[in-house]
């Protein structure tokens, strides 16, 4: 990259790295460095991912057999209830923006911190209390009302700790609001010197328009969770139709917050790929404008289409027409940027690391599920699909495929800059591998579940489902194998893994131009940016890829 | 100015990132406030008939008179931009002052009419009570109206520390009493709308 | 920033007070819907004086009349695409 007039700093273990800025407690706890708090984060998260992944786990032991024998009918309705709220606003939303975004948005644009650092710091706390006041709720008695809280179950007929469980989410709801108000103004206000729109690399694209989401869709949420709380205590008929609400209302606010949530669990994988596939194929990102323009294309549409979750609810047919073609309508920036990492790979110099086979499978699960929600989007197929397992499948893609797929490409192909260390790539490979083969079998069934009709948030089943539903199963179990192995390499790296050098993909961008891990003020000099993103070539990236990059490190630079 | 913030590289950045961080914010409150007035519109046209019964029970006259309060509010903080903007820092708080004193009197005034509101038997799920034929969707006006006054009076008591804390720290920093002034603005914007669709439905 | 007269202040003031009253005054005249057509005509109004004048859009970025208007059309969205169903629900 010659376009950054910054010196290239030596290795790694420097006195001056954030990390080594202080070992209190208090200097975790207090900090107002987005380095830190996007480790603080990303601890909870991981924390909490596991918790929503006991209450699968579970899930799945119970549907091996027809016979619902290990839990009730109501201990299995908290246990999906409780997999949904804590894997939703727990991990997937604050998931990829929260930490890699927290982290590396100030350093891909040349600033010091975000905007606001307090602010920040603030968001982490809400998010803990959030956290605190919903796993409180589910361990004192549990809710059963699934993830979506629908009214008049939730107001009036579920004997659970509704309230509570909804406190949490709201509480988590402002450390969302938060993040993406600092990361707006950030991305406006920070960027470095000649670092132009359309030179910022598109993870900070994808996480910009993320954070236009969060912040004009949560809180939406938060009201309609209060009303619904609201309604619940004082039996106000707002949404409860017995009292002369309106159900639908609820489904309505909802979905207008929560579809576009989708978006804001994928956008920012769609980010990370991004950054990956071009890396990986040491070629320049395929129609970079395009891509720009297909984020900001999907943040908006996404906030056009949440009636096609209710097309049986009884919404007006008229509406379910227009839902459904606005829906159809997000499927073109998705494919464009689908075409486009394809176009990317063509005929690069593709590297098969860990970080690139997540993002491969990223590409293809995502397009799996992404092209399954078109049936879904479909007026009179989703009549039959809806509420079965075809639908859990393609959330699934989506969701684990695509994000956490994403997530986990992004800590591996960001963790020499976040810790200084390398890990074991054999092993990182084994777990990419085990973690793609256990979610395809543990997912796929699921659609062919979904057609042959099973429908969703049953414990009891059918018996002529249950290869499928044991198929499944054992792919949970595979996929769970997956998800155990990288903390526990990544964390043996933390003592023993090879130090990094600061650019050991030789990987373009202004976050490698600094030190593994960075200085605690990220930059000694601003840079001054005077050229585009992703300046890779494909007989340059050979020779200096992988390994050998590695070891000649701090002398990679071509300035 | 007291100084910069070492994420930022000089003074008109970071006030321009306060600046725009305040707007931020106030596009989420819009959408928040925004649900109550959907769920308000959704509703009214379900009970129309008993949304006009209903808000014929609020106090007009106290009603009006606390919008000419904010209103004249909104035109006291906008002075104090001004007179920080000119650096006069007296004047400032001066004017920041009188604003904080017309949101508490607003206040009162507001308090003066909840305890009507109570004393009427108008709050809902508590000794509600209202003519038959209007009473469910008086019931629903009536958590709306308490839902909307309630939240706009807690972001008014907000407005009102951050103005004084305003007064006392920061009447010199002329971007601090702006972005406290925006704020200020947001939730006089919130009580014209909440004054003709909760006071006037149906007055003629 | 430089500081703007203090007439237009002064001006947006009492226009403010007179839309107060003209609001106040027309709900006493049977108008039928347009009773609500007004009331809201009027807050429209009001909020555009408070927004440009008092809160500086006139002379603001792009950017900041950007986020100004973000909030509201969002909400627009909310509420035009729902009115699909709240309309035509049978």
């Amino acid at each position: 990259m010659n376009t950054i007039a910054a010196p290239l700093l030596p290795p790694s273990e420097r006195p001056d790295s954030y990390l080594s800025a202080g070992y209190s407690v208090r200097s975790w706890l207090l900090t107002h460095d987005h380095k830190r708090i996007a480790i603080l984060f990303a601890v909870s998260i991981t924390l909490l991912f596991f918790v929503g992944g006991t209450a699968a786990a579970l899930i799945r032991i119970e549907l091996i057999t027809p016979a619902g024998d290990l839990v009730s009918a109501e201990t299995y309705n908290k246990l999906f209830t409780m997999h949904g709220v804590i894997m939703v606003w727990f991990f997937l939303i604050p998931s990829i923006p929260a930490t890699l975004g927290n982290f590396l948005i100030p350093l891909m644009i040349g600033a010091r911190d975000l905007a606001f650092p307090r602010l920040n710091l603030l968001s982490w706390y809400l998010y803990l209390a959030g956290a605190v006041v919903t796993i409180g709720a589910l361990l004192a008695g549990g809710v059963d009302t699934g993830w979506t809280f629908y009214t008049p179950f939730s107001t009036l007929f579920s004997n659970t700790y509704v309230i509570a469980a909804v406190a949490g989410v709201f509480i988590v709801g402002f450390s969302s609001i938060l993040t993406g108000l600092n990361i707006i103004v950030t991305v406006h206000e920070l960027r470095a010197p000649g670092m132009t729109w359309f030179r910022l690399p598109l993870f900070v694209w994808a996480i910009y328009a993320t954070s236009v989401i969060l912040v004009l869709a949560t809180p939406v949420l938060a009201m309609t969770l209060s009303l619904m709380a609201f309604e619940r205590i004082f039996r106000i008929g707002i949404f409860d139709p017995q009292l002369g609400g309106d159900p639908l209302l609820f489904q309505h606010l909802f979905w207008f917050y929560s579809h576009p949530a989708v978006y804001i669990m994928v956008l920012p994988g769609m980010g990370v790929v991004s950054e990956i596939i071009t890396c990986f194929a040491r070629k320049r990102i395929f129609g970079y404008r395009m891509m720009a323009y297909a984020i900001l294309a999907i943040a908006v549409i996404g906030f056009l289409v949440w009636g096609h979750h209710m097309f049986v609810s009884g919404q007006s047919v008229y509406a379910g027409m227009v839902f459904s073609v606005l829906s159809y309508l997000v499927a073109i920036p998705s494919a464009i940027k689908v075409f486009n990492w394809t176009a990317t790979l063509y005929k690069g110099s593709i590297h098969f690391e860990a970080p690139m086979l997540y993002t491969l499978g990223f590409v293809g699960l995502f397009m799996l599920g992404g092209l399954t929600g078109l049936f879904l989007a479909a007026l009179a197929l989703d009549v039959h699909l809806t509420d079965t397992y075809f639908v859990i499948a393609h959330f699934h893609y989506i969701m684990v495929g695509g994000t956490v797929l994403a997530y986990l490409g992004g800590i591996h192909y960001w963790w020499p800059k976040i810790t200084g260390r390398l890990y074991s790539d054999a092993w990182a490979r084994f777990a990419a591998i085990l973690i793609f083969a256990g979610f395809n079998l543990t997912f796929f069934p699921q659609y062919l579940l979904g057609v042959a009709g099973m429908p969703r948030r049953y414990h009891e089943y059918a018996p002529e489902f249950q290869v499928l539903h044991v198929l499944s199963s054992a792919g949970a179990s595979v996929l769970a194998l997956g998800f155990l192995l990288p903390p526990v390499y990544l964390l043996w790296s933390l003592r023993r893994g090879e130090h990094a050098t600061a650019n050991p993909w030789n990987a373009s961008g202004l976050e490698w131009r600094t030190s593994s891990p960075p200085p605690q003020e990220n930059f000694k000099e601003i840079p001054v940016v005077t050229g585009p993103p992703y300046d890779y070539s494909p007989q340059e990236g050979d020779s200096m890829f992988g390994q050998e990059a590695r070891e000649l490190g701090a002398s990679a630079s071509r300035s | 100015m007291s100084g910069i913030a070492e994420q930022f590289e000089d003074v008109r950045q970071q006030e321009q990132s306060a600046h725009l961080g305040m707007w931020v914010f106030l596009a989420t409150e819009v959408l928040f406030f925004g649900v109550l007035f959907f769920v308000y519109s959704v509703m009214r046209a379900r009970y129309p008939a008993d949304f006009a019964a209903a808000s014929r029970h609020t106090d007009v006259a106290v009603g009006t008179i606390n919008t000419a309060i904010l209103l004249t509010s909104s035109f006291t903080v906008a002075l104090a931009v001004r007179a920080s903007q000119m650096q006069a820092v007296r004047l400032t708080r001066r004017w920041l002052w009188v604003t904080a004193a017309l949101g508490a009197v607003f206040l009162a005034l507001k308090g003066y009419e909840y305890y009507k509101d109570y004393s009427e038997h108008l709050i809902p799920a508590f000794r509600f009570s209202f003519e038959a034929a209007h009473a469910r969707g008086a019931e629903v006006f009536f958590a709306l109206y308490f839902a909307t006054t309630g939240l706009h009076a807690v972001h008014l008591c907000i407005g009102i520390a951050v103005v004084l804390l305003i007064a006392r720290n920061a009447a010199r920093n002329e971007h601090a009493v702006e972005v406290g002034g925006l704020y200020w603005h947001f939730v006089d914007i919130v009580w014209i709308f909440l004054y003709p669709l909760l006071y006037l439905v149906s007055r003629a | 920033m430089k500081p703007a007269a203090f007439r237009t202040y002064l001006w947006t003031w009492l226009a403010l007070l007179a839309l107060l009253a003209l609001t106040f005054g027309s709900a006493y005249v049977h108008m039928g819907t347009f009773n609500l057509v007004v009331n809201l005509a009027i807050a429209v109004l009001k909020t555009l004086l408070v927004m440009i004048v008092f809160m500086d859009l006139a002379r603001s970025t792009s950017l900041v009349r950007l986020a100004a208007a973000a909030g509201f059309f969002w909400l627009a969205l909310l509420a035009g695409l729902s009115l699909t169903d709240f309309l035509t629900r049978s």
